[in-house]
């Protein structure tokens, strides 16, 4: 056995400057990860080869994939699924579902004062030209009372270990944070791909979230309604999402339906069914702001349905997540967050914040600018992983390119101290072995009118690439599943 | 279940039940006119005229009649939209935009038999892969088929998807036997040199996979008048055409609850033609049968556009 452990772990790269999620510092595997430790060194590299094709196979069959478009046609491709699990302890776990509810909360009730009191604004915590120079700020929304009081049902805060071993939250998502399907079928591959290994744990099902997220919708049903008619909007088969959408449709009950599938007649939203029109009350949608309702947004959106927004103003149906959340998931507005929290809450952040730097202000501009090569320089409004400088992967020319980019317009640049992300043991198929590589950790918080939930469990996403810190998907990242344990 | 959808699930049952006929197609009489009795359907043009004609109707002038050819044409071509390719893909495009509605079991295994079609070698399939391939084509969808049955509820989902796979099967099966009639009239002879006699009825028969039922319900060669008689107005030959009407009254009865249903709705033009059938005589069509076919045909039409506008719109 001792040589086959060698075998799989032995490119395995231990560096003291990063926090090591399966190995202490001197080198031993820590306690809780012992167990599937000791099981997978019984399997040999060509038994893991085999495996991970079958968990490839797996996802293809099933058509869990996205599409990838080159010269001569669309590929589909499928999102890389690690066959090493991420353990989180009930303790650790605590502190993560208390810290995200929250942050949720606390989001909520930042929308609604920006959108009826602006007591925040008066009284000096937050500067208003935070949020009115926001794209994602709606005026439209102003003065309007979402149906129970609610704004983000749906949050999706990303969390990361530093090397002090600590989590810190590194954005919250409140506009349409995808990614929940993954996180089951990752754990429905794992269970079907490594026989025998997940019963040696007791850990929590994450199959509960669509009934959860149902009722979440059911709760803000509008006024006057006993059973609302719940659905999931889709901009269609082509979008990336569109599995995701599908199996949340699916694994609700609930149609799943397209903008032309709806329409509005006196303010009251209809679906077109084969029995002729059926009435529809909350739309969980996934869509964005702009493409909603062409009479109000953009009026070039195919996506989206005429007179979709004024139903909404009239509460007579429930849009989930509520159209104008993005100004308040802004790379901006995160540096607020922990007076945020104690201003509505009255609490200490349970969650750390990264420290961020507004180039917006003149003596932190000047920081930055000095000191480009300590950090991460990120745009405020872009999603993806896109548009990111890592200050100590960049030549003297691109640093000085960097520069240029952030004077030309400092308010749309924050930076933070490079954070190291946790290493954790991942596949690599090359190797067909598991080495060191850096991950984050994506949670899903549901609010509701009288109830509230936390999937325990979370995407557990892995950056395959030797030393990129960058974890999206849609930048080469696969997945893992993430195992919260009981009591 | 949304306008939209239902279109989806409809057209989803039309090209499995299409891309398994034109597979069988080409695998029987194929195979069968190896060795056929007479030269005329021994004689490889008249095979793959027959081939072609049924997956996309006359030969155009000019076309390059090779095996290779009608080969990669009907099977893999994905430039043509009649291909066994294209079917298969057009099933699964459909299925996608029913995918919260079916079952993760049904769209697992429509998108394996896709993937499975996609990758097929053309060089192996135009040279040695025909039996391979189209074997292969009709158990995925006997797989299919299964799941629908077997996974989904019973409901108006499932009779919209049976709607069109039954609408498919009896156009496809008046299309076999045009094809067939055709190759009759061209190739009279063999064991006997009229053209009741014809050996194309048992190819017929054959391509439909109803020759073994044929004969324990008749017990007789297969002539003309009893074949057209089996595979048209037979209620109990599952691919008959009285069977698909039976199918597609009580998948349309799903629909429509009516009692007497409107006269202008698809669920009255059903039962008026299922009607029709049930008291039809086989020599009021052998007869006629060109005529036949045109009128099936036309109604086929009918019923599928009355569906499409009833249930459909959005």
């Amino acid at each position: 056995m001792a040589t086959t452990q060698q075998s799989i772990f032995a490119s395995y790269d231990k560096d003291p400057k990063f926090y090591d999620e399966i190995f202490d510092e001197k080198g031993n595997v820590k306690k809780v990860y012992q167990t599937l430790f000791d099981l997978y060194s019984g399997h040999s590299s060509q038994d893991f080869a085999k495996l991970n094709d079958k968990a490839k196979a797996s996802f293809f069959n099933q058509g869990i994939t996205f599409q990838v478009y080159t010269d001569q046609e669309a590929k589909e491709k499928i999102f890389p699924f690690d066959l090493f699990p991420r353990i989180i302890d009930q303790k650790e776990w605590d502190t993560i579902e208390r810290g995200v509810l929250q942050r949720s909360k606390a989001l909520n009730h930042f929308i609604w004062d920006i959108y009826h009191d602006k007591k925040i604004i008066k009284q000096g915590i937050v500067p208003l030209d935070l949020i009115t120079s926001s794209a994602n700020y709606l005026h439209q929304m102003i003065g309007v009372d979402p149906p129970g009081g609610i704004y983000n049902h749906i949050s999706g805060t990303d969390l990361i270990k530093h090397s002090d071993g600590k989590y810190y939250v590194l954005e919250d998502n409140i506009r349409c944070p995808s990614g929940v399907s993954y996180v089951i079928c990752n754990r429905t591959a794992l269970k079907r791909a490594l026989f025998g290994v997940f019963n040696h744990y007791n850990a929590h099902t994450v199959t509960d979230y669509a009934q959860n997220l149902l009722e979440i919708m059911e709760s803000v049903k509008p006024r006057g309604v006993d059973e609302p008619n719940c659905v999931v909007i889709t901009p269609g088969v082509y979008n990336s999402a569109y599995y995701e959408h599908s199996y949340l449709a699916k694994s609700m009950g609930v149609e799943l339906v397209e903008g032309r599938d709806l329409f509005v007649e006196n303010d009251f939203v209809y679906m077109q069914t084969i029995k002729g029109p059926e009435r529809v009350d909350v739309i969980y949608r996934r869509i964005d702001d702009a493409f909603l309702d062409p009479l109000e947004f953009r009026p070039d959106s195919a996506l989206g349905v005429p007179g979709l927004f004024s139903a909404y103003k009239k509460g007579n149906v429930c849009l989930v997540n509520a159209p104008g959340t993005g100004f308040a998931d802004d790379k901006a507005v995160y540096t607020y967050m922990p007076e945020i929290i104690k201003y509505y809450l009255g609490e200490e952040p349970i969650l750390n914040n990264v420290h961020t730097y507004h180039c917006s202000r003149p003596d932190e501009l000047k920081y930055v600018l000095e000191n480009v090569d300590k950090l991460v320089i990120k745009p405020v409004d872009e999603a993806g992983g896109y548009g990111i400088s890592i200050g100590n992967r960049l030549t003297q020319e691109e640093i000085e390119k960097v520069k240029k980019t952030i004077q030309a317009s400092p308010r749309k640049y924050i930076a933070q101290p490079i954070m190291s992300l946790s290493v954790h043991a991942t596949y690599i198929e090359e190797s067909e072995s598991f080495e060191s590589r850096h991950v984050d950790l994506r949670t899903f918080c549901l609010q509701g009118a009288d109830k509230d939930f936390v999937l325990k469990g979370g995407l557990t996403r892995v950056a395959l690439k030797k030393g990129n810190l960058i974890v999206n998907s849609s930048q080469g990242g696969g997945s893992k599943d993430t195992w919260v344990l009981k009591k | 279940m949304l306008a939209r959808v239902a279109n989806n699930l409809f057209w989803m049952g039309r090209y499995i039940e299409r891309a398994e006929h034109v597979a069988r197609y080409l695998n029987v009489n194929y195979f069968s006119s190896l060795d056929a009795p007479n030269e005329k359907s021994q004689s490889r043009d008249h095979v793959l005229h027959s081939l072609l004609f049924m997956a996309n109707g006359p030969v155009e002038e000019g076309y390059e009649l090779t095996e290779k050819n009608a080969f990669y044409d009907i099977g893999l071509n994905p430039e043509e939209s009649f291909s066994v390719l294209n079917c298969i893909k057009y099933a699964r495009e459909n299925a996608n935009g029913a995918r919260d509605l079916i079952s993760t079991e049904l769209y697992e295994s429509i998108n394996k038999f896709y993937h499975f079609v996609l990758n097929y070698d053309a060089d192996f399939f135009v040279s040695k892969g025909l039996f391979d391939f189209t074997t292969q084509i009709a158990e995925s969808t006997s797989i299919i088929r299964a799941k629908i049955r077997g996974t989904l509820l019973h409901d108006e989902v499932y009779a919209i998807i049976m709607l069109g796979v039954n609408i498919e099967r009896a156009t496809q099966i008046v299309r076999i036997i045009q094809a067939k009639y055709y190759d009759a009239l061209k190739a009279q002879g063999g064991y006997d040199k009229k053209f009741s006699k014809s050996y194309e009825w048992t190819t017929l028969l054959k391509c439909i996979e109803a020759y073994d039922m044929m004969r324990r319900h008749y017990k007789k060669t297969p002539t003309s008048l009893s074949t057209l008689e089996f595979l048209i107005l037979n209620p109990e030959c599952p691919r008959s055409v009285m069977n698909s009407l039976v199918q597609v009254k009580n998948h349309i009865n799903v629909l429509n609850e009516d009692k007497y249903p409107e006269k202008d709705s698809a669920a009255f033009l059903i039962g008026k033609t299922h009607a029709e059938y049930r008291y039809k005589t086989v020599d009021t069509i052998e007869g006629n049968i060109e005529h036949f076919i045109e009128e099936i045909q036309d109604t086929l039409i009918d019923i599928a556009n009355k569906i499409e506008k009833e249930y459909f719109k959005y």
